[in-house]
Order: C-alpha cells, then structure tokens, then sequence
C-alpha cells in the first residue's frame, strides 16, 4: 500500500509541476498580448504613474519610451522578459523602478490572509448547512440553504460588497467600509468571498452526505447494529470528505476571480489589488507578476486538493 | 434458540394493502424461502421485519419470541435487535462494503460483544470462510465471491439468529451463487433461522425448508421445498418453475447465412493479468452464438472487442463491408444504467428516431409487439419496471436494424418469468430482421436454450 501511494504522490506532484510550467507560459503571452492591445499610448500612461497627469507632456513620455524601450518591437520585449523570467527574475516595476517579486512579497501576506479568512469562513458555514440539509432534505435547512447559495452564486462579488458595505459599515456602522491596518477592515471582504463560497460549500456538502447516508454501505452498517452516529463517524466522514474536498477544490477558483474585485472594492492591499492599479498605469511586468502568482496560487490549490484527496481515499488516485 | 413467530405481518401504503396479512413460523435449522416475481411485495417483508421500510409504508402485526413481543407497527423497537438478533444480507455485496475501508475493521464492526476481542472474533470469521489473505483488502480488490463471503461475515459476526436475505444472488455468476448458498446452509447448520425472499429458484431448491410463493402481496401458496417446488398445486408456481431456462420448451434458431465478423487470434490483458489469449471467432448471419465463462474471465470484453467497443492487444476483427457502424449493437447488462436517469425514456428513444430518421410508426410498432404501453415513454428509466425498461432497451437498439446484437447479461438481473418473456421477445424481433446474436452469460441452460452454438473461454 505504501508503494501505491508513494506513486500515487510522485504521480501527483509530477502532473502539476508540469501544469504549474504550461499555465505560466500561457498566462504570460496572454497577458503580454493583452496589454498590448490596451487601447492609449502605453509610454504616456506610465509618464503619468511616475510624474503625475498635470506634468506629463510628449517630451516625458518619449524619454519613458526611450528608457523602457518601448519603441522595440513587441516580440523583442515578450522575448527579452521570458528571458528574465527563466532566470527566475519577474523584472522591475515601469512605474516605481522596485523589483516586482519585492512588491508583490507585500501584498502577497495580505492576499493570503483575505483567503484564509474567506475560506475559514465559507466552510465554518458551509459545513454544518450542509450536513442538517443532507441529513434532513427537504426539511427547512435544506430549502434555506438552496434559496441562499442560489443567490450568493447568482450575485457578483462586487453587488454582495456594495450591498454588504452598505448594510454593515454604512447603516449600521459596525465596521469600517474599506481600508487596511485598523481593527474590522478584514472583516467585510472575507465576508463578501467567504458567503459566495459558503453557499456552494453548503450544496455540494448536502449532495455528498446525502449521496452517503442513501448508500447500500451506509445502510448495512446501521443494520449491522452500529448506532447512527458510530455509523456516520466511521463510514459517514471519509466518504463524504473525498467528495467534498475534490469538488470544493475545484471551486476555489472563485477565490482567485473574487479577490481581484473584492480587494479592489474595499482598498485590501492584496495582489488583487495590485494587479487592478498596473492595469491602470499599463505597469506591464507587474500585470504579468500578479496574474503569474495568482495561476501558481491556483495550481498550488489543485495541487493541495488532490494530496488531501490521496491521503483521504485509500483507493489511490484514478488510473487515466 | 427458540423458533420466532410473525403473526398477521401486512404492509400498507395509506390504505392500499401491499401486503396481505400473514402468520409465519420460522424455526431454528429450517430456510424459509419466499419466492416470486419482482413487484411481488416480498423484499416489503424483510423490511417490515427489520423496521427499514421506506417513508409512507406502515407495517402491521408482530415479531415474537418465547414471550417477548414485538409490535411491527413501531419501526424503532428493532433497532436494538440489529446485528444482535435481526441482520440483513445485502443485496449486491460489492456496493454493501464501505469503498474507502479495510475488510477486518468492516467485520469487526459488527461485533456485539465485548469490544475488546472484535478483531479476534472478525479474524476468526474471515479465516473460517476462507479469507485471511483478504483481511487488508479494500472492497474493490475483492472479486464478486470474495465480497459476498465478507458481507456475510460481517452480517452474521453479530450472532443474530435470524438472517434475512434480500434477493442475495442477484447478478452473482454460477460460483459465487453455489458459495452463497453455501454460506445460507452453514448459517443454518449452526441453528439458526434464516429467511431468504428470492426469484433465484435453484437457490430455493438448494436450500430445502419451507417455501412461500407471493404474487401481488399475496401468498398464493406455502410448504415444504420439496412438495411445491416438485408438485406445485397453484397455476401461478406452475407457472414460475415453468420459467426456469431448464424447463423452457425448445426453441428453433433460423438458419445461419453468410459470415458477417471474424475475429482471428484475439488476445486481451489486463495489466499483468491476460484475460484470453488466441481466441478465434466467426460469427455468420442470422446466427445465434452464447459466450460462456465465470465473472471475470473477460467473455463482456471479448464482446466489446467484436464490436470495435474495446481495443484487443493482439488479432484483428474484420466486418463484412458495405454495414453502416451502427449495424453493431450492444444490450447492456443493467438496463437502469443504460439509460439517463433524468431524460425521459420519450427524449431518449425520439432521439434515436430522429438520428435514424425513422417514422414515429416504426417506434410505436416495436412498443405494441413488446407489449409496452406507449404511456411509458413519459416516464423517467427508474419509474418503470427492469423487465420493461430492458424491453425499451431492446427497442432502442432494434431501431437502429443492427445486423449483430450483442447482449451482455441481458437477463441476470429479471426474475423468471420477467427473464423468459424477455428473451422470447428479443429472439422473436432478432428472428423478424435476420439480426445476429451474440449472448454473454454464465447461465448455461439459458445459453442451450436460446442460441444453437456456444463458446466456452
């Protein structure tokens, strides 16, 4: 068993590394491509990141543009970063000349609190929803939990921050709208991420404990004279925990979308956040920076999902 | 132990009586075996004994024993007898064992005793039935016996003395259904009572005791195994022994005509494990071929092979030119399975239509020689009955006029009569269109009866 699972490790770590190189790839030229055809002149807008809108004129933009090189042909510059970035160098900023790897180490801590909160959050509540609808369904639980996560998917993430702002900071002041550093600032954004995921966390684990307790092993173990809740310790928890991990897995793509808007909204310092305002002042190596670490996030997410699912299911991972 | 008695035991759903009142005796040492066809209300006395019976059925009467008795009416006085005085044998054991653990724990579970020696006692049970080899398996690396034996050593390590068997050879091939019976007889030998509510008749032979036969929630006839099942008195056992494949009257096969698939020196491995290795087979027109062999000896993947389904590690298979690729059709095993759950059988079959650019008279004639009202077709595959849907099945494949059927197992899973009723309407539209048959099963009287040829691998 031990060697089966060793593979089944190798096996695992080995698909994602070669996942972790093709995304990379995919999202730099994407990114670069994307950029490029960002409508406006490119020199121009980092002159004004720099200097300011009221004191760029031609003259500053041309010496952007001579200093960057922008005037190169776009191949010769996607050619010239790749080259950095095999070198494991994400290049310096455009607008604040700093490595970008420096400065998206800050806002890295920060991104990272913001999901780890949010995640917290969703499975805090998504969890015990889901198991009182799954083991009642149709009861009262079961039809609230639908109702919600219906529509918690069905509203962006920006409304539920607006709505949420509104509601909690401005009528109610129980919290500061946005900002960071003060006491409360977390608290909205983890929300707004954490009840979006909280509500599909919800359904996905009614359907796996419902799809369980239905089950012939599940029945036969009752009849066997176990008592429901050793039947549901015992049987119950690991084959409802490979379902849920290996589906909740896959939808922690929605933290990635959500962070860039919901950092955004409420001023989170986070990579979102970063990645919105080089957008804004055409900041290229820190677009590609920012959008590189949020796919490596992702796979690294994929890539933990699919160990706690080795190490939950004893069946090894399915051969292709 | 003393004999346990079930006085006035009747289901109902509302008012409607699904199962007509009945006293039975079940005494140490002797099977009690209830026979019928599916539908017939007698899996609903396994549970209005056990107390699981499903949401909105009441169970009336009583369970007694010496002097304690036990009110059926209330499901939830039984719960403390599960594993130590009531235990269910599964249907289907492969699904009955939890995926994701080991054998021994699974068995030792059941033990009711001291904790302390439950795995003394679940090894014990596993070395007695031939299984120590298994005990750090996990369910899907045992095979359909091997399962079988674990859930009945899980089942019975609690000591119950009575078991109850619900339809407990359902699709098992011919060894593992002569190890189950095995196991019934052991459990008896040890004195114990045993009910087991099947269709399987052989198994009821083999088990001896009494025998009830049920039709529509009601016995129709009661006694020992050997005067009924010799001389059964009612027309309807008659007519249940009379479905048995042995007894079925001869069957003519047309004659074959000219070679419609050769397959030449086909060979198939699993991993390290070779399934068949230069297997030859020629199949003509119109012809009748049965595939033989245990579970597990690769006669579906030979199948599967013939019809370019699954590709062969050495050997080729050559079709005779000029048929469409639809020309090649496959029964499935589990019609439930071959359906979508959620598209209604009308969607299902109007798309095959519509594909083949068949007339909706094609489609309605094929439901009215089968016998099936076309009120069906609004229905979703698990609101109608296996028997029914394996015929819808049959339609399915019918329309697309294959010149080869190959039919998995088409019957494992059909009570008796569902099964004869079946096979005579496939042979009888197989026969209209001059359609081959290739038959994969392990029942060999089913095999002799319906196809003039038969391969063994």
């Amino acid at each position: 068993m031990a060697a089966i699972t060793q593979h089944g490790l190798a096996r695992v770590l080995g698909q994602r590394l070669i996942q972790a190189l093709v995304v990379s790839l995919l999202v730099a030229t994407l990114c670069f491509v994307l950029v490029q055809q960002l409508p406006g002149d490119m020199a121009f807008r980092i002159a004004a990141g720099r200097y300011g809108y009221d004191y760029v004129d031609a003259a500053a933009a041309d010496a952007v543009r001579q200093e960057l090189g922008l005037a190169q042909p776009a191949w010769q510059q996607f050619a010239h970063w790749l080259q950095q970035l095999a070198h494991g160098q994400l290049g310096q900023s455009l607008v604040t000349g700093g490595a970008v790897l420096e400065e998206i180490g800050h806002h890295l801590g920060a991104t990272l609190q913001l999901a780890a909160a949010s995640v917290a959050l969703a499975l805090g509540l998504g969890l015990p929803l889901g198991l009182a609808s799954g083991l009642r369904p149709g009861g009262w639980a079961d039809r609230l939990t639908l109702l919600a996560s219906v529509a918690l998917r069905a509203l962006p993430p920006f409304l539920l921050g607006l709505m949420l702002m509104l509601g909690l900071s401005v009528q109610l002041g129980w919290v500061p709208a946005a900002g960071h550093g003060e006491d409360g600032n977390l608290l909205l954004p983890a929300l707004t991420l954490g009840l979006g995921l909280s509500g599909l966390t919800a359904r996905i684990v009614r359907d796996s404990v419902l799809a369980v307790v239905q089950s012939d092993y599940y029945r036969f173990a009752l009849t066997k004279g176990l008592s429901p809740w050793r039947a549901f310790w015992r049987h119950g928890l690991r084959n409802i925990g490979v379902t849920v991990v290996a589906y909740a897995g896959v939808q922690l793509v929605l933290l990635i979308e959500g962070v860039v808007v919901v950092e955004s909204l409420f001023a989170w310092p986070g990579i979102g956040h970063a990645l919105v305002h080089a957008v804004f002042w055409r900041d290229v190596p820190m677009i590609q920076g920012c959008t590189l670490l949020l796919a490596w996030l992702f796979v690294l997410l994929n890539t933990l999902t699919d160990l706690l699912c080795l190490a939950i299911d004893p069946r090894g991972p399915a051969e292709p | 132990m003393n004999s346990l008695h079930l006085d006035g035991v009747a289901v109902y759903q509302q008012q409607h009586c699904l199962l007509q009142a009945l006293d039975l005796t079940l005494y140490p040492g002797e099977a009690l075996t209830v026979l019928g066809e599916s539908g017939s209300g007698k899996s609903l006395l396994a549970h209005a004994i056990m107390g699981t019976l499903p949401a909105g059925l009441r169970a009336r009467g009583q369970l007694r024993q010496g002097s304690q008795t036990w009110p059926l009416a209330d499901a939830a006085n039984r719960r403390a007898l599960w594993g130590q005085q009531l235990a269910i044998l599964p249907q289907e054991p492969a699904t009955a064992l939890d995926p994701t653990m080991r054998v021994l724990p699974q068995v030792a579970e059941g033990w009711r005793g001291e904790a302390g020696s439950a795995q003394a006692e679940a090894r014990g049970q596993l070395a007695r039935l031939g299984l120590q080899a298994a005990q750090r398996h996990y369910p899907h690396q045992l095979s359909g016996g091997m399962a079988q034996r674990v859930a009945f050593a899980a089942a019975t390590l609690g000591g119950a003395g009575l078991l109850l068997a619900d339809e407990p050879s359902k699709g098992l091939d011919n060894r593992a259904c002569a190890t189950l019976a095995q196991l019934l007889q052991q459990h008896l030998a040890d004195g114990r009572c045993l009910l087991t509510i099947t269709h399987d008749i052989a198994l009821a032979r083999t088990l001896g005791g009494q025998v009830l036969v049920m039709r529509g929630g009601e016995v129709v006839e009661h006694g020992p195994a050997s005067r009924v099942l010799q001389q059964p008195q009612h027309p309807y056992t008659q007519q249940l022994l009379a479905a048995e494949p042995p007894a079925w009257p001869a069957i003519a096969h047309p004659a074959p005509g000219d070679w419609l698939l050769q397959g030449r020196s086909l060979a198939k491995a699993y991993g390290s494990q070779a399934l068949f290795r230069n297997v030859d087979i020629d199949i003509a027109a119109g012809e009748r071929v049965a595939l033989l062999a245990d579970s597990g000896a690769g006669k579906s993947t030979l199948g599967n092979i013939l019809l370019g389904l699954t590709r062969a590690d050495h050997g080729s298979v050559r079709y005779r030119d000029g048929l469409p690729r639809t020309a090649w059709q496959k029964l499935y095993q589990d019609p439930v399975q071959a359906f979508a759950p959620h598209i209604s059988l009308h969607t299902a079959l109007h798309d095959v239509l519509q594909h083949c650019g068949q007339p909706l008279a094609s489609l309605e004639t094929l439901l009215h020689r089968l016998r099936l009202s076309p009120g069906l077709l609004a229905r979703k595959p698990s609101q109608v009955s296996g028997g029914e849907l394996q015929r819808l099945a049959l339609i399915r494949t019918l329309l697309l006029q294959p010149a080869l059927l190959f039919a998995d197992e088409p019957t494992s899973r059909l009570d008796p009569l569902t099964q004869q009723d079946t096979v005579h309407c496939l042979l009888d539209e197989l026969a209209r269109i001059g359609c081959a048959l290739l038959l994969v099963t392990h029942d060999h009287a089913l095999a002799g009866k319906t196809t003039s040829r038969q391969l063994r691998l």
